[in-house]
């Protein structure tokens, strides 16, 4: 008891400036964007046109047309920036027809952050000209601003979805009366959440007490950070997660009063919800003296990694610095740390391993979770061709575009294929959903899995049992 | 956006063409209006994607009709505006016709439509045991059209020749609309003017290749990579023509300067050491004891020059490592600043070293940052200037900078173009090199073939003096 006090902030130790006046950067207006939230002019000066991101994004593999290529996007946002086109609702649509899955980030000579700059570009359109289905906007709204940012809510609303075993967007989308089926996009998305649910269990969150105690020799403290999804749709995989970490020594806190990362909302443009999320997690979890802060979902850790610039000028730049140096993918913390590898069971199994966007592209994390794998014995790696590639998932990009999304994953399941594993894994639930309803859709055997799933099948012991 | 084209004339061109072939809209529009060439751009009135030789007549044959400019593009990779629509008019972008149509492994010849993707006709012709060695530096995204347009050239040019050495054949569509074949299979062919040599490099203001033959060669078996660091640019310099002075022709010989070298410290932090002035990236190819041989005699030289750091890698993953510096110069170089101005300067190697020396000296008579790298063995250099498009002053100073320096390019017989073309970007330079008469004589084989200067005006060539040929 007494060790666990110590490790308890009871005082908040940030600073913050003034919340209210810090975001709305005054005055220059950057182009034909509006003053808030619009992209950095220098980051889009930054491309230089060579068009070495062409052949690794899969929306320009899709069209073939230029405009939905990353060139084509910064050099839409610089024709805004510059006064020469209006935000119109085609430049908005390419906004949020990119995936955001950074592939091109990876391979451009100047860095360029295409991503993130179609992020400001859907913030700016967010209530303009957004090319929404009719009745999303309100659907997205009541997600984004209500739901997502409670757990306690999400889980509710989750009951009744787990008792028809339908995924909760779904369940909610049903019985909120906020907008109306109607065949098309709605139809086929709603169909298309069916196929990619999985079995649910009841969320993690509540079932684990808010400190987990290492096993054997501690080696520090560090705290999860448990995602709405994981949570939600697969608690298993977090219990893995939780499970792996004590058993490797560390004591692990899963601070109660955590929400969202903010991701959904940078993705839908809505970055002041974002914001507000972003606070409240910096000052939950510095509340605690951590090693680190680990997650197992790369869409989080992306959003949390981008918390310095997300909140720069709301909060004080040392604890957003603090803050960052703690995040870590959980592949990159346990190989970091090093795993104690001598009581792991054998997992035997053949897998290939699918690289998330937003923890090969987002993070430059790609050596780590192959690491990790080749710890855990029994688990044989066989690589697919194109694993970075992204699996059409995005967020909500694939329920946005369903058409789009399945040609996408088309290309990825022919990889998975060609390999013969025994599974697919990955490291983030949006990537683990959509291969699963890659597997289901092709009639696959092959299974897919989060690779914590399979890392916590090798622990000899378990600090939180399963549900039941 | 107003346009000289008629709602009626795109519903042609959507008939004919299939109305995903065709793009109209004015962010489509501005999109097909650049390439990779620093400050040019254009806009077109309408953009077509041809996927057949007819449909690519068809479009020749609506630009005609309707008085517009026709210009042809690849990837848009190209650095002088080549592919830019200067005057608007129609862009006709090749990249949906990009089949391999054969792999002829008795005559070592490839033969494929102009929109495959450089690198994707090399990974193809690979899985049959060979090689297509043109590697410009925009592989993964550059068209063999392009290439061929461009008469690309690529860090293999020393040993194994650029675009130019390995078409062997070409179908175009004429601005006449007729279909032009030149070239063949045949190794000899002297059957009259080579209308193949006249095309390659022609920057799409001839014709619009719609099909390219090219030969293959067998791989070398194996390679040897040594990197060597110099104190002085020049010393540096003496290396690479005594290298060939030894009769030795590396297949990779490039240079990077002490901007470049510290500008990829900064970025990735590899150990390089920051002192050095120059460092030369040396490859050797062939057959294995041939390849042994050669890297201890090109040791040898560098020993005698006084290389003051000799690197060779002893195993494949040090050969990675030691090229990890050359291939991420320019990534190094365009994260220093916003704007990123890449030249292509050549010089005969024995004037490596003076060229250095003025490119310091003008580096400093202009106060600019500029970083150079390049193909040392083919004397091609990329001096880079890091700049802000926004600070048009400086701006200003660039372009001094690189007029002065292709004075001394031009004195000591070099080019003001080694592989990127002179498109729009050098259409001053071409006449300083080539003299009043050499321009004279482009330009009437310019009007022979496109008479009406509709192909891609602007390039080469300034309008006006196209337009005197033509009066």
């Amino acid at each position: 008891m007494s060790e666990e006090k110590q490790s308890v902030r009871s005082e908040p130790r940030y600073t913050k400036r003034d919340a209210e006046q810090a975001i709305r950067k005054e005055g220059e207006q950057l182009g034909n964007f509006l003053p808030e939230d619009a992209p950095s002019y220098e980051d889009i000066l930054q491309c230089m046109r060579c068009g070495f991101c062409l052949p690794h994004c899969p929306t320009y593999a899709l069209t073939n047309r230029e405009r939905s290529s990353p060139r084509g996007r910064a050099q839409l946002a610089k024709a805004v920036a510059q006064g020469e086109m209006e935000l119109s609702d085609k430049v908005s649509f390419e906004g949020f027809f990119c995936l955001d899955c950074r592939a091109c980030t990876t391979v451009c000579p100047a860095g360029v952050k295409v991503g993130p700059i179609m992020e400001h570009v859907r913030a700016q359109s967010r209530n303009q000209v957004h090319p929404l289905p009719p009745g999303w906007r309100q659907f997205r709204e009541f997600l984004l601003e209500y739901m997502l940012p409670n757990h306690d809510r999400l889980e509710n609303s989750m009951l009744a979805a787990r008792l028809y075993q339908r995924l909760g967007v779904q369940w909610m989308v049903r019985n909120s009366h906020l907008l109306e089926l109607t065949p098309g996009t709605l139809g086929e998305t709603a169909e298309k959440m069916d196929g990619m649910l999985p079995k649910l269990e009841p969320p993690l969150r509540n079932r684990v007490p808010e400190l987990v105690k290492a096993r054997g020799e501690k080696r520090g403290t560090v705290a999860y950070f448990i995602g709405c999804i994981m949570n939600l749709m697969y608690p298993e995989v977090s219990r893995g997660t939780i499970n792996t970490l004590a058993q490797q020594g560390f004591d692990v806190v899963i601070p109660k009063g955590a929400k969202c990362c903010g991701a959904p909302h940078l993705t839908e443009g809505d970055r002041e919800t974002a914001r507000k999320l972003g606070e409240h997690n910096v000052e939950t979890f510095l509340r605690w003296d951590l090693d680190a802060i680990v997650t197992d979902c790369a869409g989080c850790g992306a959003a949390l990694k981008d918390y310095e610039e997300l909140l720069e000028g709301r909060m004080d730049e040392r604890y957003l610095h603090e803050f960052r140096s703690r995040i870590q993918d959980v592949s990159e913390f346990l190989v970091g740390a090093g795993m104690r590898t001598e009581d792991l069971k054998p997992v035997e199994m053949t897998i290939t391993y699918h690289d998330p966007c937003h923890l090969a592209h987002a993070q430059g994390i790609a050596k780590e979770p192959r690491q990790l794998i080749e710890a855990i014995p029994g688990l044989k790696l066989v690589e697919m061709f194109e694993s970075n590639w992204c699996c059409g998932s995005g967020a909500n990009w694939g329920l946005l575009h369903p058409e789009e999304s399945e040609q996408v994953l088309d290309r990825k399941m022919a990889n998975v294929v060609k390999t013969e594993a025994d599974a697919v894994v990955t490291l983030n639930p949006g990537c683990h959903m959509q291969l699963a309803w890659g597997v289901r859709r092709s009639g696959l055997e092959q299974e897919a899995y989060h690779l914590m799933e399979l890392v916590g099948r090798s622990l000899p012991e378990e600090a939180v049992p399963p549900a039941g | 956006m107003p346009s000289k084209l008629s709602a009626q004339a795109i519903q042609d061109l959507k008939r004919h063409l299939g109305k995903e072939q065709v793009l109209h809209e004015k962010e489509d529009l501005y999109t097909y209006g650049y390439d990779a060439t620093p400050e040019l751009s254009g806009l077109p009135d309408v953009v077509v994607f041809p996927r057949t030789a007819e449909e690519v007549a068809y479009v020749v044959e609506f630009a005609n009709e309707n008085g517009l400019p026709l210009s042809p593009r690849g990837s848009g990779t190209g650095l002088s505006g080549g592919s830019i629509p200067a005057e608007g008019g129609v862009v006709a972008v090749m990249t949906r016709m990009n089949k391999i149509l054969e792999i002829d492994e008795e005559n070592l010849t490839a033969t494929v439509e102009p929109g495959v993707i450089t690198l994707d006709l090399a990974d193809a012709v690979a899985a049959r045991g060979l090689f297509y060695p043109p590697d410009p530096g925009s592989q993964k995204v550059s068209t063999i059209g392009g290439n061929v347009a461009e008469n690309a050239g690529g860090l293999r040019g020393l040993k194994y020749g650029v675009t130019r050495d390995y078409v062997m054949a070409l179908e175009a569509v004429l601005m006449d609309g007729s279909h032009l074949m030149t070239g063949g299979k045949a190794v000899k062919d002297v059957a009259g003017y080579s209308f193949r040599d006249l095309l390659v490099g022609s920057e799409g203001t001839l014709g619009i290749v719609t099909q390219v033959t090219v030969s293959l060669i067998p791989p070398p078996k194996a390679k040897k990579t040594m990197v060597a660091y110099f104190k002085d640019v020049a010393t540096a310099g003496q290396a690479v023509s005594e290298i060939v002075a030894a009769k030795i022709i590396p297949a990779t010989l490039e240079i990077l300067d002490n901007k470049t070298i510290n500008s990829i410290e900064d970025y990735v932090s590899i150990g390089l050491p920051r002192e050095m002035q120059g460092l030369l990236l040396i490859e050797t190819d062939g057959h294995p004891a041939e390849v042994e041989e050669e890297a201890a005699e090109i040791h040898e030289v560098l020993e005698r020059v006084g290389a003051d750091v000799i690197r060779v890698a002893q195993t494949d993953q040090e050969a990675e490592d030691l090229t990890a510096a050359r291939r991420t110069a320019l990534s190094a170089l365009a994260r220093v600043s916003p704007t990123t101005i890449l030249e292509d300067s050549t010089v005969p190697r024995s004037e490596l070293a003076s060229t250095f020396n003025e490119i310091a000296r003008l580096t400093k008579k202009y106060n600019l940052t500029v970083g150079t790298f390049g193909h040392a063995g083919d004397g091609n250099l990329h001096p880079t200037a890091l700049t802000d498009e926004r600070n048009s002053e400086e701006i200003k100073r660039v372009h001094a900078f690189f007029s002065e320096l292709y004075d001394h390019v031009l004195a000591v017989g070099g080019t003001v173009s080694g592989e990127h073309g002179i498109g729009m970007a050098k259409v001053g330079y071409l006449e300083r090199q080539i003299g009043s008469g050499g321009v004279k004589v482009m330009r009437r084989i310019k009007h022979a073939f496109d008479p009406e200067g509709r192909l891609n005006p602007g390039k080469m060539f300034t309008p006006e003096l196209q337009e005197e040929v033509r009066a």
